[in-house]
């Protein structure tokens, strides 16, 4: 179940900044790529600058590439208790929303699942990432404020996907990826549990990624989110992860977006694949993916030379 | 516990009001600039560095340890100036044209300054002739590009041929690193160095 979704840009002839800004094509292009490979479920961009915009964040847009949100939104604990929290389909979220509405219409041999992003890493979206690393041990209290709001706004927001027919989200938190375990179990774990505790249920599920180095280290407060599935990148050993994760449980990952999927061969694509299958699929739990949003000039050859990998490796047991 | 060694540790717990403070206090009980500096400020963000590549601590408490060093540069530099104390390099370093991710930028930034070394940072989104027209103005010998993009990754190339038309290519190391950059592409884009961690960066 690999993150694959911004490089239906290339199968429709468009750039990213008419994707983002564009439902029709954002579905048209989840359906795109639903048709060519066989992936467990359809998944949507990891756009991590939507829900910063609905807060009031300046972005930075340009054709190839994801947007970045730049500057600080929040300085001070004033800032933060005065911050608004914005309705759900503020900014381009009523966008994303339609276009998972018009996914779930056009894709009905599997499960359809929206991208938001992590409280933490909204969070640090809010203060600048670099900054809100510090304010967790010099200004917690603020810290704590944004949390909170941002937590109720993701609540909503993923209620939002789920009243539309979606089938669940992945949630993505990469900035808690860089905190000391203490400092992801503070500022990170109690809020994305909330929201987990909030919208998942038996027909709505949450799928945790944190693509960050510490994740093994932090997978005791990863875990206690209670997501009902884990999705981590390329900077861990997807082996040594999955000994730490209950059977039951399912844990996907790693092939590297960059080295591979953009940076790699076709060969190498189909090496490195096949080198974590072969070291994690003795686990029923595990399910072969991307260890990240897979970018969106990544070559078709090496998308579709995973999928070729995975086959070929059932293939050949 | 002597006043370098409380320097040390309150440095490494992030406290830099009290860095501040035990730095004025060390001058004012006659201590050398340079001993201040090298066996309390440096000692104690190397003693950091070291727990980051063990992975003891992580990105927090880095940053949080080099804002109190630099707190604590900032009283003793006047004094190192006056004294003739350099540094022991100077490097110009920023996140190439197009690209305004900075996390590991100052990352590295903060374990260079760590290790003594002078670091002029650019910012974000730096033209390839600001890397050149810095290096020519504070005779930088190491350059560090960072990426997070695989779309702007290509301009560190760009940064490289800047150094040869210049004609300084000779003079300076040009190390790059970034999530998307690997060994492969530094060299052909020859540069001297892809950091894939902060403590290759180091090194």
């Amino acid at each position: 179940m690999p993150v694959l979704s911004f490089p239906s840009i290339q199968l429709m002839g468009i750039t990213v900044k008419e994707l983002i800004a564009d439902s029709d094509l954002q579905a048209k292009g989840m359906k795109m790529i639903s048709e060519r490979v066989d992936s467990l479920a359809s998944v949507s961009m990891m756009d991590l600058s939507v829900e910063a915009e609905a807060f009031g964040s300046t972005i930075k847009f340009s054709d190839d590439e994801v947007p970045t949100v730049t500057g600080a939104l929040i300085t001070s604990e004033e800032e933060a208790k005065n911050l608004v929290v914005p309705p759900v389909g503020t900014g381009r979220t009523s966008l994303y929303i339609d276009a998972i509405e018009k996914a779930c219409k056009l894709i009905t041999d599997r499960p359809v699942f929206a991208g938001v992003i992590g409280p933490f890493s909204l969070a640090g979206r809010l203060m600048d990432v670099t900054e809100a690393m510090i304010y967790c041990y010099t200004e917690p209290d603020m810290v704590h404020v944004i949390m909170e709001k941002v937590t109720g706004f993701l609540i909503e927001y993923i209620k939002a996907y789920k009243n539309i027919g979606a089938n669940g989200v992945v949630m993505a938190e990469p900035l808690t990826g860089m905190l000391s375990p203490d400092l992801a179990a503070t500022f990170s774990e109690p809020y994305v549990k909330k929201i987990v505790d909030a919208v998942q249920d038996d027909e709505f599920i949450v799928v945790y990624h944190n693509c960050g180095n510490n994740t093994i280290k932090m997978i005791d407060s990863i875990l206690a989110t209670g997501s009902a599935a884990y999705h981590f990148g390329d900077a861990i050993s997807m082996s040594e992860m999955l000994t730490h994760i209950p059977k039951g449980t399912l844990a996907m990952g790693n092939v590297s977006p960059s080295a591979q999927f953009k940076g790699g061969t076709v060969e190498s694509v189909k090496a490195e694949t096949k080198r974590i299958m072969s070291e994690c699929c003795s686990y029923d739990n595990f399910v072969i993916s991307s260890g990240c949003d897979i970018p969106p000039t990544s070559s078709w050859e090496n998308i579709d030379a995973f999928f070729e990998a995975v086959n070929e490796f059932y293939a050949e047991k | 516990m002597s006043v370098l060694q409380e320097i040390s540790t309150l440095l490494q717990q992030g406290r830099a009001p009290k860095v501040k403070e035990l730095v004025s206090q060390a001058i004012e009980e006659g201590l050398s600039p340079t001993q201040i500096l090298e066996e309390g400020l440096l000692a104690g963000m190397g003693i950091i560095g070291q727990k980051f590549r063990n992975n003891e601590v992580f990105v927090p408490e880095v940053l949080i340890a080099a804002r109190a060093m630099n707190a604590g540069v900032e009283i003793l530099k006047p004094y190192l100036v006056s004294e003739g104390v350099e540094p022991k390099g100077t490097v110009v370093l920023g996140t190439v044209k197009g690209d305004l991710h900075d996390i590991g930028k100052n990352l590295v930034k903060m374990m260079l300054e760590g290790k003594g070394l002078n670091v002029i940072d650019l910012g974000v989104d730096v033209p390839p002739e600001a890397f050149v027209e810095k290096a020519k103005e504070v005779n930088a010998q190491i350059i560090c590009c960072s990426a997070l993009l695989t779309t702007t990754m290509g301009e560190m190339k760009t940064v490289v041929e800047k150094f040869k038309e210049a004609g300084i290519r000779d003079q300076v190391k040009i190390m790059v690193g970034g999530a998307p950059v690997t060994q492969s592409f530094c060299e052909s884009i020859g540069a001297d160095a892809y950091t894939p961690t902060l403590q290759a960066a180091q090194m």
